[in-house]
């Protein structure tokens, strides 16, 4: 079975299980639009400033729950799963390359949703939204990597729910400091290429390394 | 067993210090800010010996990918833990510097922000080995991980050319002319030279730690009562 044949194969059997247990958008995605309902309640109802800062606490959020996104039960298959995929001799890389894609999708998913509460609560200016439809498929893509990248790195440890955070979180800030002045470029009508640029790129790195370590990390477990 | 007594190696490490700490003494003191810019014989040092410490994480990270030989896991290991004392060094001195200088302990700056993420990642990298029991996987998993997280290091090193920043651009490692001193140049460079020194020794006496650990490891776990003997009675077994 080729590459792109095995990859849809873990891509159509990670979501099948994700509908199954609904982990992301029945548990994670409703506490990450809580998080953004409670958060004026931590800095003050202050309507001007909640406009202001509400994209930045969107993306912190993004960045935060995403991680939970990336961690969630499917993604990982349990050792005797896992072990049946080496034995069928199926691909590291496709393994990454189908998690990956599926954490990107749920991740779109998310950052819609929860982009979309932080709409209705913060009121932000919208000025040049359309540049979004490149900003959340990018941000997205970036996080899924380093979370799918991290998780497997971080895979069979004994603390892993505490170690992946911090292995995802510096790792992560170059996705959220480009997000995060993308918007504020939109907002203050500036361009926002470089920015789009960033994100980019930082993908592109961040594919190339997955990929390519996928057989290394494999072979550690074996 | 290994043995970790006292070597020339330390016995350089102290010396060389001395001298240093002497150099950094003796010489004149900043036009503009005085006495306070002697802090910077320990802040540079450490961010290089930082710089240093994680690019031979690098190289061991590589080279167990490669050989899949233990000795390098121990010094990318060794080398790591090392580069975050550096690099907590490099930051609790620049914050001592800033205050009076800035008027604040922090700044959102470019180059300190990157820098203490490059910390953070590096407490990633020991928390990864922390976690891990099994010396084979261990060292497989740190070691992508150790090459995936150089990339940091460029980044702090340029980040106040590529970024407007409050802190200073390069004064030695620019392409022009060191803007320094010779005096203080001088002063500086020999604290580089102790602050190696003094990591070379460190990362002898860790790298021979790490080795009892994995000999500790690899002993046959003691099982209850093996040590008691059975009586014996007229020189005979019981």
């Amino acid at each position: 079975m080729s590459f792109w044949r095995q990859t849809a194969a873990l891509v159509r059997a990670q979501t099948r299980s994700e509908t199954r247990t609904g982990e992301v958008l029945l548990v994670v995605l409703p506490f990450g639009a809580a998080a953004l309902f409670v958060i004026p309640m931590a800095v003050g109802a202050d309507s001007a400033l909640l406009q202001r800062v509400g994209p930045g606490l969107f993306w912190m959020v993004v960045l935060l729950f995403g991680i939970v996104v990336t961690q969630r039960r499917t993604a990982h298959p349990s050792g005797a799963r896992s072990d049946l995929l080496r034995m069928l001799a199926v691909d590291p890389a496709a393994r990454f390359t189908a998690t990956a894609v599926v954490n990107w999708a749920l991740l779109i998913a998310f950052e819609i949703v929860v982009g979309l509460v932080m709409i209705v609560l913060y009121d932000p200016v919208l000025t040049g939204w359309a540049w979004l439809v490149l900003v959340v498929p990018l941000s997205a893509a970036g996080l899924a990597l380093v979370g799918t990248l991290a998780g497997s790195i971080a895979d069979g440890a004994g603390v892993r729910t505490t170690l992946v955070p911090l292995l995802v979180l510096p790792v992560a800030i170059p996705l959220l400091l480009a997000a995060a002045q993308a918007t504020e470029g939109l907002r203050l009508g500036t361009g926002i290429l470089r920015w789009v640029l960033l994100l980019a790129i930082t993908d592109l790195v961040l594919a190339i390394a997955g990929v390519l370590t996928a057989r290394p990390l494999e072979e550690s477990d074996s | 067993m290994t043995n970790l007594r006292p070597t020339p190696l330390d016995l350089a490490a102290i010396g060389t210090l001395a001298t240093a700490l002497v150099a950094g003494l003796v010489v004149p003191p900043d036009a503009v800010q005085g006495d306070l810019q002697r802090i910077m014989y320990v802040h540079v040092p450490s961010a290089w010996l930082a710089y240093l410490a994680f690019v031979v994480t690098l190289v061991g990270s590589v080279a167990y990918l490669v050989t899949s030989r233990m000795k390098w896991d121990r010094i990318a290991a060794s080398s790591a833990e090392l580069g975050v004392v550096f690099t907590g060094l490099a930051l609790a001195t620049g914050m001592i510097w800033g205050k009076p200088v800035w008027g604040v302990w922090w700044t959102w700056d470019a180059r300190l922000v990157l820098t203490a993420v490059m910390f953070f990642v590096y407490l990633g990298y020991l928390a990864l080995r922390r976690s891990m029991p099994e010396p084979a996987v261990r060292a497989r998993r740190s070691a992508v991980f150790g090459v995936l997280a150089v990339v940091q290091v460029p980044i702090v090193h340029f980040s106040v050319i590529w970024w407007r920043s409050l802190h200073q651009p390069p004064t030695v490692l620019r392409p022009d002319e060191p803007q320094i001193d010779p005096p203080l140049l001088f002063a500086l460079l020999m604290s580089v030279a102790a602050f190696t020194v003094v990591y070379a020794a460190l990362m002898r006496h860790r790298i021979a730690l790490e080795a009892i650990q994995s000999e500790l490891e690899d002993a046959p776990e003691a099982v209850a009562g093996a040590a008691v003997r059975p009586p014996r009675l007229g020189g005979a077994d019981v």
